[in-house]
């Protein structure tokens, strides 16, 4: 096998694997614009052949997308700043302590990683109700997504800091400045695309986060939208065409922000391990 | 003179690793010090313990007079040239040299003039608005050192600054250092594992092992008369010959032991009769005579030739290396006779390595 056909035959495989990811995402795209009869016609369309572009504005209408969507961005914003401001914290001192006690508490916070939000529900539930937190659900889910996404921030950035040299911070000591001034003259400046590139990663999970809005919000008005979608299909929905514009609608723009930030995505998550 | 560094007792422990043990040193002010040694030796954890980075155990640490053994870096006063510049990558020249400058409150246009006229002095001036990944090693050095300067600090601290460039830049770069340390009358302490560096630059040299200062003084005075057997091996380059020996009845010479040859060596000062020791003889203390001529007779193993000077390596156990200035008509093969001034044979204790007779 030469070289050239093995390259060939790796690319072929990875354009077939990226079509079989892609597809849902693809059939979610046209099945919004298709009609109530082509939805449902065997062999079924792969393009719609009378696009309805005004579904988008009748499911906006219908479905009160702009409150779904406004309690989606309140809690995605609310639990990325509450994940920021005290995991940066914790992955620093994670990064430069090395003791018995620091590989304890990473263990730990590994560990939570391993759990599922299914799992956790129950007595995140039935905690926070007895703490009264239930009487305001969108911090309730925030507290919660903080708790669950946490480890992942604090793993991701307890790497960009480990990149950063311990010198640096020594030679600003010298220089004058104390260990919190070091820390954010030297360390945070140079840490930051690592932390912006996880805060948006963390953003976008949180944004699309369902199992704890579903089980903590109960009022209509404070949930986020993919509760709102969960709502819009029941046993006999045929409205096919109206659920996936409002996937649509609440997906394409944090579709949008990885595509345009990809690259720095992928070389802040990678930026610590190689060096 | 005036004391402007002085340790007294000084010990740190890592945990169980105990890496300085009772330190003791005075630095008068404006001499360059060179703390020098093998790897592990404690001399880079001295040097940071002076800079406040690392917390002795025990001890007490003055700079200019003021205990500083519990007070934290920044209000040392002292500056340090690390070992990878450890300049800050995501500001300017002008901004790392200001960067302690502008801590201490110091107005924006007055820390500028200040940078201006540091970078004119080690020629950075058409640097100033460069970041440092745009600068070559050489010049990141410069800038290290000019941040060091820029504050003109009670003592300079530098962490073996040299061991990154290459070997030309580092020769020029010594000799720099030096100039700027005697323009500036400045107090240095200046760690490296290459005694060279430390013979060429500093005006008094600090040999260390295993946290414990072996030997300290003039470098020309470590040279001559090495304390013991391992600051005379690490003095020096090549390293010094150590040939087991015994001293003879008459007490004034020993019998070497060179593996199937032994040889009489004469020596300057009497020693116990019997006694086991060690002989020291650098390789350019030997000279090199014809077979007949001479009080040993070797045969020669390998010749090496740099043009400047030839270096032979004998075929005995242990080998001997020696030097001889310019080029040599030697060939390996040959047998070779060399002739040894006894003031130039340093006696160590076989045992515990410390150096006996000749003052």
């Amino acid at each position: 096998m030469t070289e050239s056909f093995h390259n060939r035959l790796m690319f072929v495989i990875a354009i077939l694997l990226a079509i079989v990811y892609l597809f849902p995402l693809y059939w979610m795209y046209i099945t919004a614009l298709k009609s109530g009869s082509e939805m449902f016609a065997t062999p079924p369309s792969f393009w719609p052949s009378v696009p309805e572009w005004g579904v988008y504005a009748e499911v906006w209408q219908s479905r009160n997308m702009g409150r779904y969507l406004w309690n989606s961005m309140v809690i995605a914003t609310g639990a990325v700043v509450l994940i920021s401001v005290l995991g940066t914290g914790c992955a620093y001192v994670l990064a430069r302590y090395r003791n018995v006690w620091v590989d304890i508490g990473l263990f730990l916070v590994l560990m939570l990683q391993v759990l599922p939000a299914s799992l956790m529900i129950t007595p995140i539930f039935v905690g926070f109700s007895q703490f009264g937190l239930l009487e305001t659900p969108r911090l309730a889910v925030i507290l919660a997504i903080a708790a669950k996404s946490m480890p992942f921030f604090i793993v991701l950035v307890r790497a960009t800091f480990m990149s950063v040299p311990m010198e640096l911070e020594e030679a600003a000591l010298v220089d004058g400045n104390s260990r919190v001034g070091a820390f954010f003259h030297i360390v945070l400046p140079l840490a930051r695309n690592g932390i912006l590139v996880s805060a948006i990663l963390i953003f976008m999970q949180a944004f699309g986060e369902f199992v704890y809005s579903k089980s903590l919000i109960q009022a209509i008005e404070l949930q986020p939208a993919s509760v709102g979608l969960n709502s819009f299909m029941g046993p006999n929905t045929n409205e096919w065409n109206k659920i996936m514009a409002y996937a649509t609608i609440y997906v394409t723009p944090i579709l949008a922000i990885f595509v345009l930030l990809q690259r720095r995505i992928v070389s802040g998550l990678t930026s610590g391990a190689l060096k | 003179m005036t004391i402007q560094i002085e340790l007294t007792g000084v010990n740190k422990h890592y945990g169980a690793f105990h890496a300085l043990k009772n330190i003791d040193l005075s630095i008068e002010k404006g001499t360059f010090v060179a703390l020098v040694g093998p790897s592990g030796c404690g001399k880079s954890t001295l040097l940071r313990s002076l800079a406040g980075l690392e917390k002795i155990t025990a001890g007490e640490m003055k700079i200019a007079g003021d205990l500083m053994t519990n007070v934290p870096p920044r209000k040392r006063d002292v500056a340090m040239v690390f070992q990878s510049y450890a300049l800050y990558p995501h500001m300017t020249v002008e901004d790392n040299l200001t960067y302690s400058l502008r801590i201490r409150g110091i107005k924006k246009a007055e820390a500028r003039k200040a940078a201006a006229e540091v970078a004119a002095t080690t020629g950075l001036s058409q640097l100033l608005g460069r970041y440092p990944r745009e600068l070559s090693g050489g010049q990141r050095q410069r800038v290290a050192m000019s941040r060091a300067i820029i504050r003109n600090p009670k003592a300079f601290l530098f962490d073996e600054p040299l061991s990154n460039l290459d070997a030309a830049l580092r020769v020029h770069m010594r000799k720099e250092i030096r100039a700027l340390h005697d323009r500036l009358g400045a107090t240095s302490v200046y760690v490296t594992h290459d005694q060279i560096e430390a013979m060429t630059m500093a005006d008094h040299v600090v040999v260390m092992r295993d946290g414990v200062i072996e030997q300290q003084g003039q470098p020309l005075e470590l040279y001559d008369s090495p304390a013991n057997r391992f600051v005379a091996g690490f003095i020096g380059s090549p390293a010094m010959n150590f040939i087991p020996a015994t001293v003879n009845a008459d007490g004034l010479s020993l019998t070497v032991n060179l593996g199937t040859l032994e040889q009489n060596l004469q020596i300057n000062q009497p020693l116990p009769p019997g006694r086991h020791v060690t002989a020291g003889i650098r390789p350019e203390h030997f000279r090199l005579t014809s077979a007949d001529e001479g009080t040993f007779r070797v045969p020669v193993a390998v010749v090496e030739s740099t043009g400047s000077a030839t270096y032979v390596t004998t075929l005995t156990d242990p080998e001997l290396t020696l030097v001889e200035t310019g080029r040599s008509m030697i060939r390996a093969g040959e047998t070779i006779g060399l002739s040894i001034n006894p003031d130039q044979v340093h006696v160590f204790d076989a045992g515990t390595g410390t150096r006996l007779a000749r003052e």
